[in-house]
């Protein structure tokens, strides 16, 4: 049996890559020079190519806790490199990267011991008994990418407006992008995820219930709470106009629940983690 | 080298004066046509709103030209008695004149310490000159070395960072808040002149309209036709602040014109979660400050401005000694740089005389040996007469470069030129 290369990528690989491109911008915002930056993009680069592979030779399905983890980070990274190459003045990479190290740490923590070998065609969790499942994670993860970015923006939002609110010279601290266009991000992350999170729930309740969870087992609570907190926002933003502070602050206490329900044990990850 | 750098500037001479000695683009064709042929010499005229200052090269046999001749050139030129410009003219030689324009092409020079508009106005001067083909050798490779310098000081220090007048640093923090303009509302209160430079540089971010109100209806009929705005009656204040997302207030009103309890009433509650910016530029103040809460209604005065200006100019003040040190590297290497390429024809002369002797003594020898002695004899002699010729050439070559790092290589050049007959 032939070992394929790709098996000796680790989460190491791409977790410490992701890191070192961290440490780089953090240095290119204290002490700038003109070879932070690259560097720090040429392990960025390393890292999602690195975690790319691992992905596609694993194949971890998105209805695992360890899967959504992993994949969320993995399109968070590709947010994260987008956003510094199209905003390079900006301090993109030091608020998405240590969510993305977060995630990539998570999914370590609930990975199982125990490599599963690398498959190839169509894989299992794409057919059968298993399909509705898949069908709810994928769309319950598209919604994370959503409260994540949600999460980022709003995170952004509240330092930029307390920078304001001090008035702090512009020139002196971390570039960040205007309050208008945080606001905007923020409202279309929110809006795109709630349909998703909304159609995500319903599958994973009418089509692939699980078996022996209850109504009051902590996934379900903190599921229903995000979606709870979503039609909140909603709500807030279109009927009562609250200032996008406010908004802000949900948006965060949003992306907290997901983790919560996003590291819940769920029944799609039976067979492995990985 | 035989360079000056000839001028006066905000330090040495009045506004008056370097009114009177500005160059329009007549005189200063004329002068750029007239400073050659009169001089023998390459000329290039700086003209700012901050100085006056002229360029000359000559041939580094010719005697430099001093500030006494170039006050009665300014004289005639401009009509100007002579003492009165004498006294104001400072004179930079050589390397001094080199560092000189790498410092003002740096902004080390201006006013506005690392204002960059000056290397845009070296580059224009340097242009006017070649048009008038007024420029030669040294001139011709000073000013783009200037240029490259004042880049390299621009990207490597933070000497340009920041903005340091009010009115830019009024755009930073707008451009905070808003990310697009085309579709924003720019609403003017009153006409003091504060207003209207900040209202300049907001219109360069092409808002979608400007409104002006005033107390007096033609003085907003003035401002708003100067502006492309549209004048408003001052009773529509509240409806206007409902619309704009930006506001300029510059009144002389003893007392706010916006407390809050009136924009709590009449204006907040119909701007939904629109942000709205307010530079109250009065004094005075025309808006409450406690309707500053950083999110929806930021409110920016004179005082919160010029800090952020004050910042900026002691921040850029710390990157002067890095500006200078590239400056001084940078002017050791082109002084270096341009003595090694006045050297160069020498060294080749001097090589190619010594060549000559050479062979001319090397060609009898062998012939009278031909055949007397072996290739390998040959060979040897050959050698022999080559490392000859390499240890005598060694000392006056060395000493050339030598002579170069300090800028004095001239009289040494001459003396080989000299001792060995070459061609000047």
């Amino acid at each position: 049996m032939t070992v394929s290369p790709l098996q000796g990528i680790t989460h190491a690989c791409f977790g410490l890559s992701y890191l070192c491109a961290l440490l780089l911008e953090v240095a290119q915002m204290l002490w700038p020079r003109a070879v932070w930056r690259p560097l720090a993009l040429v392990f960025g680069f390393a890292g999602l190519f690195a975690q790319t592979a691992f992905v596609l030779y694993h194949q971890p399905t998105p209805a695992s806790p360890y899967g959504s983890l992993l994949l969320l980070a993995w399109v968070l990274a590709v947010f994260y490199l987008y956003g510094t190459v199209h905003h390079p003045k900006q301090a993109w990479a030091v608020f998405v990267l240590p969510v993305v190290i977060g995630l990539v740490g998570l999914s370590l923590v609930l990975a199982t011991a125990g490599e599963s070998e690398p498959e190839f065609g169509i894989p299992p969790w794409l057919t059968g008994e298993r399909f509705w499942g898949v069908v709810h994670g994928t769309l319950i993860l598209l919604a994370a990418v959503g409260v994540s970015v949600g999460f980022l923006t709003s995170l952004m939002y509240l330092l930029q407006a307390r920078r304001l609110r001090n008035k702090v010279n512009p020139g002196r601290v971390v570039p960040l992008l205007s309050l208008e266009r945080l606001e905007t991000m923020n409202r279309r992350a929110v809006n795109l995820a709630f349909p998703l999170l909304t159609v995500g729930l319903l599958v994973g309740t009418v089509l692939a219930p699980t078996p022996g969870d209850t109504w009051l087992s902590l996934k379900i609570l903190s599921t229903a709470g995000l979606w709870v907190v979503f039609l909140v926002l909603l709500y807030l933003r279109y009927a009562v106009h609250v200032p996008p502070r406010r908004l802000a602050l949900l948006s965060i206490a949003a992306f907290a629940l997901l983790l919560v329900a996003l590291v819940t044990a769920h029944p799609f990850a039976v067979g492995g983690a990985k | 080298m035989n360079l000056r750098a000839i001028g006066c500037n905000v330090q040495s001479a009045s506004v008056e004066l370097r009114e009177q000695l500005a160059f329009d683009e007549p005189k200063l064709a004329r002068a750029l046509a007239e400073l050659p042929a009169r001089y023998g010499a390459e000329a290039v005229i700086l003209g700012t709103c901050n100085r006056v200052e002229l360029y000359l090269a000559r041939p580094e046999e010719d005697a430099p030209v001093h500030s006494p001749l170039i006050a009665e050139f300014l004289s005639e030129m401009h009509g100007v008695p002579v003492e009165a410009i004498r006294t104001h003219l400072y004179e930079h030689a050589d390397a001094d004149a080199v560092r000189h324009l790498f410092r003002v092409a740096s902004g080390l020079d201006s006013v506005v310490l690392g204002e960059t508009q000056i290397a845009g106005q070296v580059k224009e001067a340097l242009e006017a000159a070649q048009k008038a083909e007024a420029v030669g050798p040294l001139l011709n490779t000073l000013f783009p070395a200037a240029l490259r310098v004042s880049k390299r000081v621009r990207t490597e220090t933070g000497l340009t960072e920041g903005h340091v007048s009010v009115s830019s640093a009024a755009v930073d923090f707008v451009r905070e808040v808003f990310e697009t303009f085309t579709d924003k509302t720019v609403l003017v209160i009153g006409a003091g002149k504060m207003g209207r430079l900040t209202l300049k540089h907001l219109q360069e971010l092409h808002p979608a309209r400007i409104l002006v109100t005033n107390r007096n209806a033609e003085k907003a009929a003035a401002v708003a036709a100067d502006c492309g705005g549209q004048a408003l009656p001052w009773g529509q204040l509240d409806e206007a602040l409902v619309q704009a997302d930006i506001v300029l207030s510059t009144t002389g009103a003893p007392e706010p014109i916006v407390p809050r309890r009136r924009f709590d009433e009449k204006v907040r509650p119909r701007r939904g979660n629109r942000a709205l910016v307010i530079f109250d530029m009065a004094v005075p103040r025309d808006f409450d400050p406690r309707l500053h809460d950083g999110d929806r209604v930021l409110v920016f005065n004179v005082d919160d401005l010029t800090r952020v200006v004050d910042q900026a100019t002691q921040r850029r003040r710390s990157h002067i000694p890095a500006a200078e040190a590239i400056i001084a590297a940078e002017v050791a290497r082109f002084v270096q740089d341009w003595n090694r390429r006045k050297d160069g024809p020498v060294i080749g002369q001097l090589t190619a005389e010594i060549d000559r002797l050479r062979e001319a003594v090397l060609a009898p020898l062998l012939a009278k040996l031909n055949g007397k002695i072996s290739a390998a004899d040959r060979d040897y002699i050959e050698g022999a007469f080559r490392l000859f010729q390499n240890r005598l050439l060694h000392g006056p070559i060395a000493a050339l470069q030598e002579a170069a790092h300090t800028g004095h290589s001239t009289t040494l050049r001459e003396a080989l030129r000299k001792l060995f007959g070459l061609q000047g």
